[in-house]
């Protein structure tokens, strides 16, 4: 572990990416030990106030300070994006892999049910289940969740079927090894590199996913400090104070860029040819 | 050297490379020289430089260069002072190339007329007709059938073959001075590798085109070359004409190279083939001495000081030059004790028959939902059909055959990877589907798969690769394991460590000999080799199968030992099946494979094997054309097609029945008995 994080801080975005994401992870963590304000405590007298000494990143309509915002927001919009993509990943490999290694009529037909649920864009599916279960943060999470696994489950029965032709699962084949065995511990090691490549750009998909549940009202409830509903607040005050939606852009922004940088890293790292 | 008579002339050439740990140095001090109308051989393991010196010569080396010095010289001109409008005007003009792999050479969006076509109006700067009728007399001309027709073919619609001569069209298409070969035919099979050469040999003679031929494999470079150079880890060590090369290699390198390979003219096959220790030497820290001293039998305090003075023999360019500065003391010296192996064949009494498959057969494919709607017959390949065989407690059968000739198929249905039909019996348990195959014939039939790059999981440890089958056959668990892995490592001679290390810290023999000790931990009956050396330079080659040989005498494990090797089958086999479209031709014992009767395909085969003394005399067949189609059922010799000794009708309509023609020598073909008998053997001293 030690060993891929001292490959992953060689290489420039690997580096990049761990510095943003060490930032993130202190907001997640510090957020509302370092925020000067509440969150929620409106400043009546400072409205809309742009970026001062007092307000670092200005106040919102109410007086709110932005900063204060963002970091106590850090901590739900980003672990539930987490959260959202870590269960698409986990159902989403069992499926492809399981379909890719039995293969055949089986996978044809799982993959059809797949290929249907790709048909609906994610936020429609999204949407389709957050009416079924009600509007709040957890359920958009799960929403994103189950939108994503389609995606995932095709992009590891993909890499599964090129990784089963390999001799080494002709020789576990041979050498009578159970499904069980061959689909965790021979197939799963070999497709993972491309599953968390795949799952870390798809973490900045669902912070936008996410943000943009919120910004529809369906996700994160006001007065909740989340980034997305952050951005659906303040689209009626941007050009008069753009500040009020610079910030929060820039924070869902970060967040995608950090886990690209850090997916792409990662792939090489956890190729272990490359080392 | 005189430049006068030059084709090409490489003076001093050295190159290294950038890396992180320092400069690697690729080429070293490469004098060469190439005279008008001569082929000179390259030859060198993988790794030793010898494909760089090619890109060196077409001025296209990528990467990061740390140095780059000495003079490349095309007739007169010095290519590297060129620029790359200059340098377009040569390449392919009067420099051409044609690589390994023909088919990724060839744009498979352009029709193969257009490719010569185009070269004719880049550098001829031919209108569209000329070109075009230009293109025709030259694809005539490299022997492909029907020239117009084969102008509007797409590369995928050719065979391999076809594609190859379609690229050595393209090369001598503006009557170059000088072609590059890189491993022609190395992607080929035998016969059609033969033709090959034929051609070039036959184009070179009329044409007087110089030629660099770099190969891995020496028997290839003997037939074609005038001059062989020796390359080791970037340094050229010898030169010689081919015949001397041959006959009177000196320096040690050499020598070693040629006693790892077997060779099937000597006699000798109760020998070991030699296999250096070692590998190729660091190349990113300073050379002192030679650069073979680490693995050199004969190496002295003295080939480890300053620079190695290359000893040539007075005269001109032709000379036999030796890097070596002992070559003439070590001359005299034998390489190693060679080992005397007797092949143990048993005797008939305790000959116990591990296996004996009964006509089985392989059928791929199956009836798409789309056929059965429209009423369209299965596709179905016979990859394998109605194959008998059987074999004996430690005994070698070897397989030989073409690619595509079902012996990998064979080797899967016989691990139960793909469905079959017939019997198979393993130590008298008959099993007569994949559904019946238990544990214990798991256990007892093991194999090995080519690449052991493939065949190992990359992401296990090797201690997680051996300890699969311990736990799977033989429940050994705990501490005992440990004990297991170890012992299992010592058995294959390597190290204990190894077993903390992932594959690919480990070179490609070393891999190979895990994916050995894999198949031994089940304690097998019988292991199947899939091409196992294919992918290995000839040193490790030489161990991987004196290693087989060690485990045979002491376990008496039979071998099924598929390959396209012929000479290694001689070598390593008691006796030897010859495939041909999923079935056995002829089936014999393996020392006599020189002694007539063959089968006329066996003939071709032998024919096509590359031999290492340019001596020998060997009878000429050729075949023509590609191994048929095997969809649908078919009738009669499945070689018909393209046999040179066909019979007549009875060959397409009547299926040949095996011949008997001695103990353990079994023919099937039409041919009667006498005219087979009467048969010239294929090589003569």
């Amino acid at each position: 572990m030690i060993d891929i994080l001292k490959r992953l801080v060689k290489q420039p975005q690997g580096l990049i990416g761990a510095i943003l994401f060490s930032i993130l992870a202190i907001a997640i963590i510090f957020g509302p030990m370092i925020a000067p304000y509440d969150p929620e405590t409106f400043h009546f007298g400072s409205r809309l106030n742009s970026p001062s000494l007092d307000f670092w990143m200005g106040t919102d309509q109410f007086g709110r300070d932005i900063f204060s915002r963002l970091l106590w927001g850090a901590r739900s919009t980003i672990t539930l994006s987490l959260l959202a993509t870590l269960m698409a990943t986990v159902i989403g490999c069992t499926i492809g892999v399981i379909s890719g290694y039995i293969g055949g009529r089986f996978d044809e037909i799982v993959m059809r049910f797949i290929d249907a649920a790709m048909a609906i864009p994610n936020l429609l599916f999204s949407l389709m289940v957050v009416t079924v279960l009600g509007s709040n943060a957890t359920n958009a999470m799960i929403a994103i969740g189950i939108a994503f696994t389609p995606g995932m489950a095709r992009v590891a029965r993909s890499v599964t079927l090129s990784v089963r032709t390999l001799d080494f699962v002709a020789a576990a084949d041979a050498r009578g090894e159970s499904g069980l065995w061959i689909t965790a511990r021979e197939i799963t090691p070999n497709i993972l590199a491309s599953v968390i490549v795949e799952g870390t750009i798809r973490v900045a998909f669902a912070i936008m996913l996410l943000a943009t549940l919120s910004f529809l009202g369906l996700g994160a409830q006001p007065p909740a400090p989340e980034w997305g509903l952050m951005v659906s607040e303040a689209r009626e005050f941007m050009f008069k104070s753009g500040w009020t939606i610079f910030w929060p852009g820039i924070a869902i922004a970060t967040v995608a860029l950090t886990f690209n940088l850090l997916g792409d890293a990662l792939r090489d790292v956890l190729n272990p040819k490359t080392h | 050297m005189t430049q006068a008579n030059q084709s090409l002339l490489i003076d001093n050439f050295t190159l290294s490379y950038k890396t992180e740990s320092g400069e690697f140095r690729v080429l070293e001090n490469i004098d060469l020289g190439i005279a008008r109308g001569e082929v000179v051989g390259l030859v060198g393991e993988s790794g030793s430089g010898k494909s760089t010196i090619a890109t060196a010569i077409m001025q296209a080396v990528q990467g990061k260069i740390a140095t780059k010095s000495g003079e490349i010289l095309l007739g007169d001109t010095d290519l590297s002072g060129l620029t790359s409008d200059q340098l377009n005007a040569i390449r392919g003009n009067r420099i051409s190339m044609v690589f390994q792999d023909a088919g990724a050479s060839l744009n498979p969006t352009l029709a193969l007329g257009e490719h010569v076509i185009q070269v004719l109006r880049r550098h001829h700067s031919m209108n569209r007709v000329e070109a075009k009728n230009e293109s025709i007399r030259l694809i005539e001309m490299v022997g492909l059938a029907d020239p117009e027709l084969m102008m509007t073919k797409y590369p995928h619609e050719v065979s391999g073959g076809e594609k190859q001569r379609l690229v050595i069209a393209m090369a001598f298409a503006c009557d170059p001075n000088l072609i590059l070969f890189d491993e022609p035919t190395s992607a080929l099979d035998a016969t059609t590798a033969k033709n090959i050469l034929d051609l070039f040999r036959e184009l070179q003679r009329k044409t007087g085109v110089a030629a660099l031929f770099i190969s891995h494999d020496l028997g290839t470079v003997a037939e074609i070359a005038h001059r062989v150079a020796v390359i080791y880890a970037g340094h050229i060590v010898e030169i010689a004409k081919t015949a001397d090369l041959f006959h009177q290699p000196r320096h040690p390198y050499t020598r070693s190279l040629l006693a790892s390979l077997p060779n099937p003219m000597s006699q000798d096959n109760a020998h070991n083939l030699l296999s250096l220790a070692g590998s190729l030497p660091p190349r990113d820290a300073p050379l002192l001495g030679c650069v073979f001293a680490e693995r050199c039998p004969f190496v002295e305090s003295k080939c480890r000081e300053g620079s190695i003075v290359i000893h040539d023999d007075e005269g001109e360019i032709e000379s036999h030059r030796t890097a070596c500065i002992k070559w003439n003391e070590a001359l005299a010296l034998p390489l190693t004790e060679t080992v005397a192996v007797t092949k143990t064949v048993p005797s008939e009494g305790d000959q116990q028959q591990i296996l004996e498959v009964v006509n089985l057969s392989v059928r791929i494919g199956k009836h798409t939902f789309i056929d059965r709607l429209f009423g369209k017959p299965p596709k179905m390949i016979h990859a394998v059909s109605n194959v008998s065989f059987s074999i004996h407690s430690g005994e070698t059968l070897g397989l030989v055959g073409e690619s595509g000739c079902g012996k990998s198929s064979l080797a899967r249905a016989l691990t139960a990877l793909r469905d079959f039909e017939g019997e198979i019996k393993l130590e008298g348990q008959s099993f007569k589907s994949p559904a019946d195959i238990n544990k214990l014939y798991r256990s007892k039939l093991q194999i090995i798969f080519q690449n052991p790059d493939f065949s190992l999981n990359p992401r296990q440890k090797i201690s997680t690769i051996l300890s699969r089958p311990l736990k799977l056959y033989e429940n050994i668990s705990g501490a005992d394991l440990q004990g297991a892995i170890d012992n299992l490592l010592e058995q294959v001679n390597l190290p204990v460590e190894y077993k903390n290390r992932y594959p690919h810290q480990l070179s490609g023999g070393e891999k190979q000999r895990i994916a050995i000790a894999r198949a031994l931990a089940a304690k097998p009956s019988i292991i199947i080799c899939d091409e196992i050396t294919a992918g290995l330079d000839a040193s490790v080659q030489a161990s991987i199968v004196n290693l087989l040989d060690v485990i045979q005498r002491e376990r008496g494990i039979a071998y099924l030992f598929i390959t396209h090797d012929l000479n290694l089958l001689s070598h390593i086999a008691n006796r030897v099946a010859v495939m041909y479209l999923g079935q056995i031709v002829e089936l014999r014992k393996a020392h006599d494979i020189n002694t007539p009767p063959y089968h006329p395909y066996t003939e071709a085969l032998l024919s096509s094997a590359p031999i290492l003394d340019p001596d020998v005399e060997v009878r000429r067949i050729r075949l023509e054309g590609a191994i048929p189609s095997r969809i649908g059922d078919f009738k009669g010799c499945p070689f018909e097609s393209r046999c040179p000794r066909r019979q007549g009708d009875i060959c397409s309509s009547d299926d040949p029945t095996g011949k008997e023609l001695s103990t353990e020598h079994k023919i099937w073909c039409h041919i009667d008995q006498d005219s087979l008998m009467r048969m010239p053997p294929i090589w003569k001293i």
